[in-house]
């Protein structure tokens, strides 16, 4: 029997009580390409949890000129131009493996004062190349002041590599069979000088920033490589060495005369975090600019006066063939692959292998788990140049 | 997948310890750029007012001295990006024929010699492989235009000619 206070089953409510709904999501997110951390215009889509990276997947594409399908229709002197605009920061690293590429397909002698002086002007690259490393990645991080002090040395590179060969960043110096023009004895003293200055300045570095308890604190144990990360995805350079691993091809596989240079090789020595931490890898470009230094001086003692240029063909026509030739830059090992037709003006291919490829290939394993200020870290430390990832 | 973010819970002790290397190590930075005050000379330069000297070799706008001329047309050969267009015609019969400041004869007659700058990528190709020396980088460095045609430079222009008298030394 039915009471009258009975009204029977409640009304469900209708407001938004449904339970299955209320489900949570990643958040997508696009850094880049107009960001500053991301150095260029690499655009990297991540996914975030609150603030946590759940993926990250770097997008490219941004910066590609399309310069390995321009080196087919040019000749062999004109590529040079192109070459320099692959990592504009170490434009010169760029075209002396493209003019050791070529020599070893034509079998050129190099004169060994322009060989002395394609290492000088490669070391004090890769010196200046470590700056604006530095210079960056302090200010990915915060700090504004140290940009500052790596430019103002940075430019004393520049400047001298504008008096040399008349450019400041795509020099377009070092040509098939020896260099454009010669040091004079006044720029080899400035070089000197350079050399004094900038181990003092690598212990201010040292003191301002790589000790810093705060930039300890950012990156140390953060984005961590180990080394069979790195040898699975083909890291090279810093971020190789960076993870502990003693690899440098001017001492392993010596090319040009660096054989007869005395220098280390430093690799991350886990003094701050783990090895194989940001912290680890910024500090690998740190020591190396200390290495760089000892081999620019060691070159100033061994120049003498002589030829810059060697014997080179006119109009150059590359055998049939192909050769494939490695060379270690700052950012690490770049490769060109060569294949001539013969009897051929321009190169049927060539293929560029470039370090910050691989390296930007590796972001989707670090970026898992971290947060977001600390995959900012990630990015700023292994040091990409987007002109050699897109070409 | 690596989780590196693990703040980790130490002592009391680890926690002042690492507050006062925090304030030591960021004093030790502060002292360094305090010293720029008064210690460093300042290196950057106001640009508009005060201007640098270029170097020799600094390679800026292009400029083709039209009068040395001898058409070869070896620098739009080397050109990487093909910016230089040159085009020339058969001396008209009769004509006198002029030789280059460095002794060669000027057998063609140039009838357009027009380099887009805006193509331009200052490689210095083109000036080294120059016979007569006549096409060089000038140290002119301030040439934006509003238009892109305002790149496009034809040598045989009077006005352009006039440059000649600045930028070419006797």
């Amino acid at each position: 029997m039915q009471s009258k206070w009975d009204i029977g089953e409640p009304e469900k409510p209708t407001v938004n009580a449904d339970t299955e709904s209320l489900k949570s999501e990643l958040l997508r997110l696009n850094m880049g390409p107009q960001h500053p951390a991301t150095h260029g215009v690499l655009r990297i889509e991540i996914w975030t949890d609150s603030e946590v990276v759940a993926h990250a997947i770097p997008h490219l594409g941004y910066l590609h000129r399309c310069m390995e399908k321009h080196a087919e229709n040019l000749d062999y002197r004109g590529i040079i131009p192109f070459v320099d605009r692959l990592d504009y920061l170490a434009a010169m690293n760029m075209e002396w493996t493209y003019a050791m590429t070529i020599e070893k397909m034509l079998g050129t002698e190099i004169p060994r004062r322009a060989e002395l002086l394609r290492i000088l002007v490669g070391e004090l690259q890769r010196i200046a190349s470590h700056l604006m490393a530095f210079g960056t990645y302090a200010l990915d991080l915060g700090a504004f002041t140290p940009f500052l002090y790596a430019f103002e040395e940075r430019e004393k590179v520049l400047r001298l590599f504008e008096e040399v060969s008349g450019s400041r960043l795509l020099y377009n110096y070092i040509w098939i069979g020896g260099v454009w023009n010669d040091f004079t004895d006044a720029q080899l003293d400035r070089v000197s000088d350079f050399c004094d200055t900038m181990e003092v300045e690598a212990k201010k570095y040292n003191e301002l920033v790589s000790n810093n308890k705060i930039f300890i604190e950012r990156t140390a144990n953060v984005g961590v490589m180990s080394i069979q990360d790195c040898f699975d995805y083909g890291a090279t350079g810093p971020v190789l060495r960076g993870s502990g691993f003693k690899w440098d091809l001017r001492k392993n596989q010596p090319y040009s005369l660096y054989s007869e240079f005395d220098f280390e090789v430093p690799v991350g020595d886990g003094a701050q975090g783990v090895v194989g931490d940001c912290w680890n890898r910024y500090m690998v470009r740190m020591k190396e600019v200390v290495e760089s230094i000892k081999i620019v001086r060691q070159v100033l003692k061994k120049l003498e006066p002589g030829p810059i240029m060697g014997k080179v063909p006119k109009i150059i026509k590359l055998p049939k063939g192909e050769v494939y030739f490695k060379a270690e830059c700052p950012r690490g090992e770049l490769a060109f692959h060569l294949v001539s037709e013969g009897d051929s003006k321009v190169p049927y291919r060539l293929k560029v292998k470039s370090p910050c490829f691989t390296h930007v290939s590796m972001l989707p394993h670090i970026a898992p788990g971290q947060m977001i200020a600390d995959f900012v870290a990630s990015v700023g430390s292994i040091d990409i140049v987007l002109g050699e990832v897109d070409r | 997948m690596n989780t590196t973010n693990v703040h980790e819970t130490g002592s009391v002790k680890d926690y002042f310890s690492a507050m006062l290397e925090g304030i030591t190590s960021t004093v030790k930075g502060m002292w360094i750029t305090f010293r720029y005050v008064w210690a460093v000379k300042p290196v950057s330069i106001e640009y508009p007012e005060i201007r640098e000297v270029l170097p020799e070799r600094s390679r800026m706008r292009l400029f083709n001295d039209a009068l040395n001329c001898i058409s070869c047309t070896q620098c739009a050969m080397a050109c990487p990006v093909d910016c230089i267009y040159i085009a020339s015609e058969k001396m008209p019969e009769g004509a006198e024929i002029k030789k280059t400041s460095n002794g060669q004869p000027i057998r063609l007659l140039l009838t357009q010699f027009v380099i887009d700058t805006a193509l331009c990528c200052y490689c210095g190709l083109c000036t080294t492989v120059c016979p007569t020396e006549c096409l060089t980088h000038s140290h002119d460095y301030e040439f934006s235009q509003y238009t892109i045609d305002g790149m496009k430079y034809d040598y045989l222009a009077p006005d352009v000619i006039a440059w000649r008298d600045r930028i070419v030394k006797s």
